[in-house]
């Protein structure tokens, strides 16, 4: 073993990348959240936790973008679930036209977020926006109370084609006989999906679930093209929250806020994982 | 069988030292003390390779031709634009200007941006260069700042709404009223004509804060009210600010439907189309309303809230031109700022960009631009929304305007306002 111990050599390249990609930025990003520095001034103050105590107990804007975020999270994983879940369902077997319908339910995962926040503005526009000339009343966007839920609309039409084709990949691990048993059985086509599909897609479906939960969480191109920037409080989430600090020369704070942010994602993450090990009777 | 040299433990150890050693040296973050602004220092050639940093990429082509002809009266000079998108201008681009990189001569934006490069001591000091002559004095205080002139704001536009001459006209409101009252009597008579009085875009952040600045203009206890509400000295649930939202809540019925999520492309549209009377943006829409077909006549006009104006409309000096301190090539920045300041070739840069300059004797040709001039010599403020040097606090004040034409009520609106300015300062 001792005359391979060149062999160790080898990862210090990656290691190297490693620490000059990841760790030193990140050490920075840490070293900046207890500091009071504008991002551009060649000198600062160092302010202790106060940046992390602001944003706990006196930031109204940051709180707000939390309850956004949540909101935000909430309707996405729950729409697009179910909607790229439904789609799998209809599409999965192949049948005339389904491979069409596939790609035509695939295609917006393929377009930049800023065009599709550009049609989605032109899709809500109240005066002269396609749901204004279907007839649909409302301010959409500029509705204080449901503006979020209007952009997690389009966040679920962009994205729900991806979901779906993981999810058609979950079913085609599903062996046949199970059904054929569960049918020969007098189950249902109701029955079947419950007690034989649905739980057979729970892998699929965790990784729907978590992959959905990160998109939600980097929606920030999206926001930021539907409402421009900075976004109203009404469609400010986490991630334009410390872009908008960030530009207002509020680097130290900025920083400060990315690690509560950090910190809200590993919460939520922690929290899905252990509904996915209680729902797996583990 | 011997030992390997290193264990998987050992490795993560030293990885885990490394990292530590890696915030260590990350804690070496910028340091210093900030530079004092520096004066003089443009003896030398006009001569080398000239970086110009600024973000109007869709002046490149004009300044493309400004250069051509500096270039030509300056044979051993090159000029290289450094061009960053604006938000970047925000952050990386003022880094690297910092460092002295790029932007020999470089710009700036009015407020904190102008304020944070004057506290790092980037900007060189102008005051008593003969450029400074070419300028309207009331027009550049931007600039300035402890009686120093650091920058020459540059360009100059009037951040209030716009007019459809022709449609005002039909409709018998040619001269359009001194006060608060007439001014909604003429909203009044362009709706029951089936017009729409105002075209708002209160869905973009950008374009639908403007109207902030004429709602305030003449109501404010002072030309730096805004200011004084970042500093705590006034605040926005005073009566002057609430009398303002109570005005946005008059106008409310004035505007298109949906104005709280009307984006700025629409709002252009309804106004390039001749279906609204106003465009409450400001005289930098006349390019792109224009290019969206239209053909009449603009004008510009601030709504008068009071019985006795000090102000007949708001102006804002941005793009603030500057030298850089730490640029070795500082004599040659300082020509390309004065060709900049040639009435001729700012008459150029203005004719070719739709925009106003500071520049004074300029002749402009653009129809609009003309039609506009008479503004630059009436009584106007410089812009208050820029006043804010806090983007979380302007967002809030305006946000409030917003909210009241959503259904808020006016104190309701302003009292969040306030909290957000509370915790900001």
């Amino acid at each position: 073993m001792r005359r391979h111990w060149g062999l160790y050599l080898f990862p210090i390249p990656a290691l190297a990348l490693y620490l000059a990609f990841f760790v030193l930025p990140a050490a920075q990003g840490l070293q900046y959240a207890i500091t009071d520095w504008d991002g551009f001034s060649p000198s600062y103050n160092q302010v202790g936790a106060g940046n992390f105590a602001r944003i706990v107990t006196n930031d109204d804007q940051f709180a707000n973008a939390l309850r956004n975020n949540l909101t935000f999270l909430l309707a996405v994983v729950s729409g697009q679930t179910v909607l790229a879940l439904g789609l799998a369902v209809l599409l999965a077997a192949r049948t005339r036209g389904s491979t069409v319908l596939r790609a035509l339910f695939f295609l917006p995962t393929v377009l930049s977020s800023i065009s599709v926040a550009f049609v989605w503005r032109f899709v809500y526009d109240p005066n002269l926006g396609l749901l204004h000339s279907l007839g649909v009343p409302g301010r959409f966007l500029g509705d204080e109370d449901t503006a979020i839920l209007w952009v997690a609309v389009a966040q679920i039409w962009f994205h729900a084609g991806q979901m779906m084709v993981l999810f058609i990949a979950g079913l085609h691990q599903i062996p046949a006989e199970l059904h054929e048993a569960a049918h020969v059985d007098g189950a249902g086509r109701w029955q079947r999906f419950r007690f034989v599909t649905w739980p057979m897609l729970a892998p699929a479906t965790a990784l729907v679930v978590a992959y959905t939960t990160i998109q939600s969480f980097k929606a920030f191109d999206l926001i930021l093209g539907l409402a421009g920037n900075p976004p109203r409080s009404s469609l400010d989430i986490l991630s334009t929250r410390i872009y908008t600090t960030f530009t207002n020369s509020q680097l130290g704070y900025a920083a400060a806020e990315s690690v509560v942010f950090m910190l809200a994602i590993g919460v939520v993450t922690w929290l899905q994982n252990r509904a996915a090990r209680i729902g797996a009777g583990r | 069988m011997s030992q390997p040299v290193f264990s998987r433990r050992s490795l993560l150890r030293a990885a885990g030292l490394a990292g530590g050693a890696a915030a260590l040296a990350a804690c070496a973050g910028p340091g210093g003390e900030a530079a004092p602004v520096t004066s003089g220092g443009f003896d030398g050639p006009v001569e080398g390779e000239l970086s110009f940093a600024h973000w109007r990429a869709e002046d490149k082509d004009v300044f493309d031709q400004v250069i051509a002809s500096f270039v030509q009266k300056n044979p051993k000079v090159t000029v290289r634009q450094d061009i960053s998108a604006s938000a970047d201008y925000q952050s990386t681009a003022l880094t690297k200007i910092r460092g002295g990189g790029v932007g020999d001569a470089f710009t700036a934006f009015r407020g904190a941006q102008f304020t944070n490069i004057a506290s790092a001591g980037v900007w060189s000091d102008l005051t008593g260069q003969s450029l400074i002559g070419a300028y309207e004095p009331a027009l550049i205080t931007a600039g300035a700042q402890g009686g120093r002139q650091l920058g020459l704001p540059y360009q100059l536009v009037f951040n209030m709404p716009v007019t459809n001459q022709d449609l005002l006209a039909r409709h018998g409101y040619a001269e359009l009223p001194r006060t608060w009252d007439g001014f909604l009597g003429v909203l009044d008579g362009l709706k029951a004509k089936g017009v729409t009085p105002i075209a708002w875009p209160g869905g973009d952040s950008g374009n639908g804060g403007q109207l902030i600045n004429s709602m305030v203009l003449n109501n404010a206890p002072a030309d730096d009210a805004f200011a004084q509400v970042e500093a705590g000295t006034l605040k926005v649930t005073d009566d002057w600010f609430l009398t303002t939202l109570r005005q946005y809540e008059q106008l409310k019925p004035y505007f298109q439907g949906g104005a709280t999520g009307t984006a700025n492309e629409a709002a252009m549209q309804l106004f390039a189309t001749g279906k609204a009377a106003f465009l409450a943006t400001g005289s930098y829409a006349a390019g792109p309303v224009r290019k969206l077909g239209a053909r009449f006549p603009l004008g510009l006009y601030a709504p008068i809230t009071v019985a006795n104006p000090r102000y007949e409309g708001v102006f804002n000096a941005t793009f603030i031109l500057g030298v850089n301190a730490n640029s070795s090539r500082k004599a040659a920045a300082l020509a390309w700022l004065r060709h900049l300041s040639d009435p001729a070739v700012a008459a150029v840069y203005a004719n070719g960009t739709s925009q106003h300059v500071t520049v004074a004797g300029v002749e402009y040709t653009n129809p609009d631009l003309r039609a506009f001039a008479p503004w630059l010599t009436r009584r106007t403020l410089l812009a208050p929304r820029f006043q804010f040097n806090d983007l979380d606090v302007r967002t809030a004040v305006e946000e409030a305007a917003v909210k009241v034409v959503g259904g808020t009520k006016p104190e309701e609106a302003a009292e969040a306002a306030q909290r957000v300015v509370d915790q900001k300062r």
